[in-house]
């Protein structure tokens, strides 16, 4: 499973509803909130068995990808 | 009564005070400490300085363990992080958010830290950054609020972390810290019953209020803009709502609406544009006592009701 297909089964379970997601979407146009947020780190943190840091701010999903990539390469 | 809360804290009683902006300030705080509860400081977005002068007051009227609540979304967060660390706070509650930047600063300050999440996977973030214990707030409670009610989180936040769990939102007397206990807490965080307060600064319009208030006087705004309040409904509440539902009113009018309303409130007892935040027990608060009243009315009736039981908490 790609990184893009992981996130895309994390997301849409969070939101309760299959996303179509591409590396260019946006969180804010995902408009999930806070709690959502924070849920989406810890759920991909125990998916991967890595740290993405506390304060993490999401802006894409290509970013969000890289950082995850980056941090299993560096495990 | 011991629990891991009072072990935690080196208090009497597990029972800590709501850290609301614009009323918890030294005279509530020292009351309730000096009455074996864990009074708290609430820094709003308040500055440094006045933070530091309610601790000094504070520290005057008792010496007894108490708390300051930090807001990590205020503009002055960074300063009052730092100054709770130097004035070496008993204890830190944290609002709106994970503290895990302050974390190492606080705890080489001896300081406790206890910050209030609204779901088990912010819960289980501030248990893996040194948190002590979590505060698991329910949207019963009075002001920011979120979805969950405390029925439905504090067990699940039990579930999820290792650390003491403290039970907030809906708690206004024994009945709730036994709930409390039974669902997995070891403590209760109240805010609303300590409106009224005897040693609570807050305007005699507020005080009035919440003694009137039934179980369905309080409503709650703000979704719209992602930051949902309890309060008790009055006119001011009731325009916002209608402003909050009139997809024409653009939001940076809506968010101005809002500002200063707390104040108004707290400081000025206006009913007009005035914003009373309290929670949904509201309607269970009807005389002013001493916040020593309060705890050993609460106290005691715990005793009562725990007799025989058996539960570790």
């Amino acid at each position: 499973m790609t990184t893009l297909e992981k996130l895309k089964e994390i997301l849409s379970e969070c939101k309760g509803e299959d996303l179509d997601i591409t590396p260019e979407t946006t969180f804010e146009e995902l408009e999930f909130d806070s709690l959502d947020k924070v849920d989406i780190v810890m759920q991909i943190e125990e998916a991967y068995d890595i740290s993405l840091g506390d304060n993490m701010q999401l802006s894409t999903v290509g970013e969000l990808i890289a950082k995850i990539d980056e941090a299993v390469a560096n495990k | 009564m011991q629990t891991k809360l009072t072990k935690l804290l080196g208090i009497r009683c597990p029972i800590i005070q709501g850290g609301m902006a614009w009323i918890a300030d030294a005279s509530l705080a020292s009351a309730v400490s000096n009455a074996g509860g864990l009074g708290i400081i609430s820094a709003m977005n308040a500055g440094a300085d006045w933070v530091r002068e309610e601790i000094r007051k504070c520290r005057a009227m008792t010496d007894k363990p108490f708390g300051v609540n930090i807001m990590l979304m205020s503009p002055h967060v960074e300063e009052v992080a730092q100054m709770v660390a130097e004035e070496k706070v008993p204890v830190v509650t944290t609002g709106a958010g994970n503290p895990s930047r302050f974390v190492k600063m606080w705890k080489e300050a001896g300081i406790k830290i206890l910050p209030v999440v609204a779901s088990t996977a912010l819960a289980k973030m501030v248990e893996r950054a040194g948190a002590d214990a979590v505060i698991a707030e329910g949207g019963e409670s009075g002001g920011h609020v979120g979805d969950l009610t405390t029925m439905a989180l504090v067990p699940q936040v039990a579930d999820a972390v290792k650390i003491p769990v403290v039970a907030a939102g809906g708690i206004g007397d024994a009945r709730g810290v036994v709930a409390s206990f039974a669902l997995g807490a070891c403590g209760v965080q109240m805010g609303t019953r300590f409106l009224v307060a005897k040693e609570c600064t807050v305007s005699e319009e507020y005080k009035k209020k919440v003694l009137a208030a039934k179980d369905i006087s309080t409503m709650v705004t703000g979704r719209r803009l992602g930051h949902p309040v309890r309060a008790i409904k009055t006119t001011y509440t009731n325009q916002y709502a209608k402003l909050e539902a009139d997809s024409n009113f653009p939001d940076e009018k809506l968010e101005e609406f809002g500002v200063g309303s707390l104040r108004l409130a707290a400081k000025e007892g206006n009913t007009e544009k005035g914003c009373f935040l309290a929670g949904q027990i509201a309607g269970m608060v009807n005389r002013e006592q001493t916040a020593a009243e309060m705890i050993e009315e609460i106290m005691a009736d715990v005793e009562k009701r725990m007799e025989g039981v058996q539960w570790d908490v």
